[in-house]
């Protein structure tokens, strides 16, 4: 596809995606899971960084999304402040944390496996520490202020405004990935992603780009964080969730991984899945659902290792195909 | 100080128990390079399924493994060939993808089917304790913590003794060469997965003697038995023996003198740190 074509497509869906809350505007429930399945792109795309370049497989975004919301959440409980202010300062406190974990971690050559598992070790790790941690965490829930629309404390009544909001941090986020892949950084990435020895043979200094695509990844995570306790309206340490954790980095995956749009796709599409199963049998099996979404996932991976996104390629390259043969034959 | 005492030997006693589960991790990982996130799963199935055999035919829990440890043995080989062996050739990440599927699926069915909340059986036959000055040792866990030696001693005997055994082992080595010799390694490679998905059967039984089990512990003993894994590092079955009582009183202590809810913090510590200062572990090979 040529770049203009390109551009318009993504346009053309922007502006479905800003009209969506007008159909569903009256129904609460479309509104949540529309912002739910927002929330889920903005994560996977921001995955795409670490995990889908860098070929880092993280499993700790339930930490930076946990730290995000403690920071935004206990800035306005406790002093008042403003989570436009809060969502920075989680995304700060998000960053730093991915330095001190990243730092050493990738000092020590520690990767595969080793990265995912510690990294997942790092939700739980969090999660105990923050439930443990009374004057910030502790096992009962802290309640944000509640209020029907006020922008300084982004408490809304109607999940209108976050899905917006939630919409905007997703074209933040999309941006970023593709300005990345565009740039050195990306093709550094990419190639440690491929082949980090071989990579590191080129020059390439991996523990210098790893750092920087988890910082980024952090950041962003972090301030989905901070909207995440305002759209939820309450913090807790259940936040550093190992299942969102696992769920981000399966949807990065089996998007397509180093694809800008991939993870974005997967989780339009198998959220939303997930959700309509939720909810047309949740009610009569419990889990029912799960089960089936784990299924869809191992058959995705399984069959399609390269992902979703490069399905879908195939896919328009093959009416391409088929269409300009189609236009050649009427030529004759 | 007597606390200090019993506190090492209770965690002692459970990591016979966390060995006997790494074990089997360590046998998939170790032969086929397998990264399986759903081990802890498996444990939890098993745990669920000595609940059904224990209540179903009031079987005391000890017991239990005679019927569980052939289900799960072809409950590994039914997922390695519908599930795994399409990962072997694969980048390390579709494997994690697909068995963190598994997890996900597992848990979803042990959901399903046995509803989310804590099963326990009633208690065992073996109970009592016995007093050795100012500790108390519980018969349940003691016999626990040797059943799982026998069986790891087992496994040792079988992979050192045996002509299977050693089949094993050369594939582990040197897959082409073992091929060239004559070992099937698709067998080898099933085997090899139902033999480590069959000891968390034994695992699981022993567990149900004194706890319970709900659906979402998986986890938990996933997470444990790679962090054992990393501290032993790959191929000495004696060494997986002492990182399971490293962790295992290592778990017992923190929750004793710190907070019980450090409980797991402990364990992830361990494994950070020993990820960063050792990565081969302490008895590797290589």
């Amino acid at each position: 596809m040529k770049d203009a074509q390109k551009r318009l497509i993504s346009i053309g869906f922007l502006v479905v995606a800003l009209l969506l809350p007008l159909l569903f505007r009256k129904n609460a429930y479309s509104m949540i899971l529309l912002t739910t399945i927002v929330l889920y792109g903005v994560l996977t795309t921001a995955w795409n960084i670490i995990g889908g370049m860098a070929g880092q497989l993280d499993l700790a975004a339930g930490a930076y999304l946990g730290l995000g919301a403690f920071t935004s959440g206990t800035l306005l409980i406790r002093w008042n402040i403003t989570p436009w202010v809060g969502m920075i300062a989680g995304g700060l406190v998000a960053t730093l944390f991915a330095i001190a974990v990243g730092f050493p971690l990738f000092r020590f050559h520690i990767r595969e496996v080793w990265y995912a598992l510690s990294s997942a070790a790092l939700v739980e790790v969090l999660r105990v520490v923050f439930l443990m941690w009374e004057e910030i965490g502790g096992p009962v829930e802290r309640f944000l202020p509640f209020h029907t629309f006020s922008l300084y404390h982004l408490r809304f009544a109607s999940y209108i405004p976050y899905y917006y909001i939630m919409l905007g941090l997703l074209v933040i986020a999309l941006l970023v990935n593709r300005r990345i892949r565009r740039t050195r950084l990306g093709y550094y990435l990419l190639s440690l992603g491929d082949d980090e020895d071989a990579a590191e043979v080129l020059g390439v200094n991996a523990r210098a780009y790893k750092l920087r695509a988890l910082v980024i990844y952090a950041f962003i995570v972090g301030i989905t964080g901070s909207i995440y306790a305002c759209l939820y309206g309450f913090i807790h340490p259940m936040v550093f969730s190992s299942p969102i954790s696992l769920e981000v980095a399966i949807l990065g995956i089996v998007g397509g991984m180093g694809i800008p749009f991939g993870p974005l796709l997967a989780s339009v599409i198998l959220v939303s899945a997930r959700e309509f199963l939720r909810a047309s049998i949740g009610g009569q099996l419990e889990s029912l659902y799960l089960a089936i979404y784990a299924v869809v996932l191992i058959v995705i991976a399984l069959f399609k290792p390269r992902g979703l996104a490069v399905l879908i390629q195939d896919v328009y390259a093959r009416i391409r195909a088929v269409l300009s043969s189609a236009e050649g034959r009427t030529n004759l | 100080m007597s606390t200090v005492i019993q506190n090492l030997l209770n965690g002692a006693m459970m990591g016979f128990i966390y060995a006997l589960i790494a074990l089997g991790l360590s046998i998939i990982f170790g032969v086929m390079n397998i990264v399986n996130f759903a081990h802890g799963d498996f444990v939890m199935l098993s745990m669920y399924f000595t609940f059904w055999v224990g209540s179903l035919w009031s079987i005391d829990a000890f017991a239990t493994p005679v019927i569980t440890f052939p289900l799960l043995f072809l409950f590994g080989i039914l997922v390695y060939f519908l599930i795994i062996e399409g990962t072997l050739r694969q980048k390390y990440v579709t494997q994690i993808a697909v068995t963190v599927g598994l997890l996900t699926l597992l848990r979803a069915l042990a959901q399903i089917v046995w509803k989310a909340q804590p099963r326990a059986l009633p208690y065992s036959l073996i109970q009592g304790s016995l007093d050795i000055g100012p500790v108390t040792i519980l018969l349940s866990r003691l016999v626990s913590a040797g059943v799982s030696l026998v069986a790891i001693l087992l496994v040792y005997l079988f992979f050192t003794k045996t002509w299977q055994g050693r089949a094993i082992r050369a594939a582990s080595d040197d897959l082409d060469a073992a091929s060239l010799m004559g070992v099937n390694y698709r067998w080898v490679y099933a085997f090899s997965f139902g033999l480590g998905s069959a000891l968390t059967a034994i695992a699981g039984g022993l567990l149900m003697s004194f706890q319970q089990v709900d659906p979402t512990m998986g986890l938990r003993f996933g997470l444990l038995s790679w962090c054992i894994l990393a501290l032993t590092g790959l191929g000495s079955i004696p060494g997986l023996l002492i990182s399971g009582v490293i962790v295992g009183s290592a778990e017992s202590l923190a929750m004793s003198l710190w907070d019980p809810r450090a409980r797991s913090l402990i364990i992830y510590l361990i494994f950070v740190l020993v990820l960063w200062l050792r990565p081969r572990g302490l008895f590797g090979r290589k």
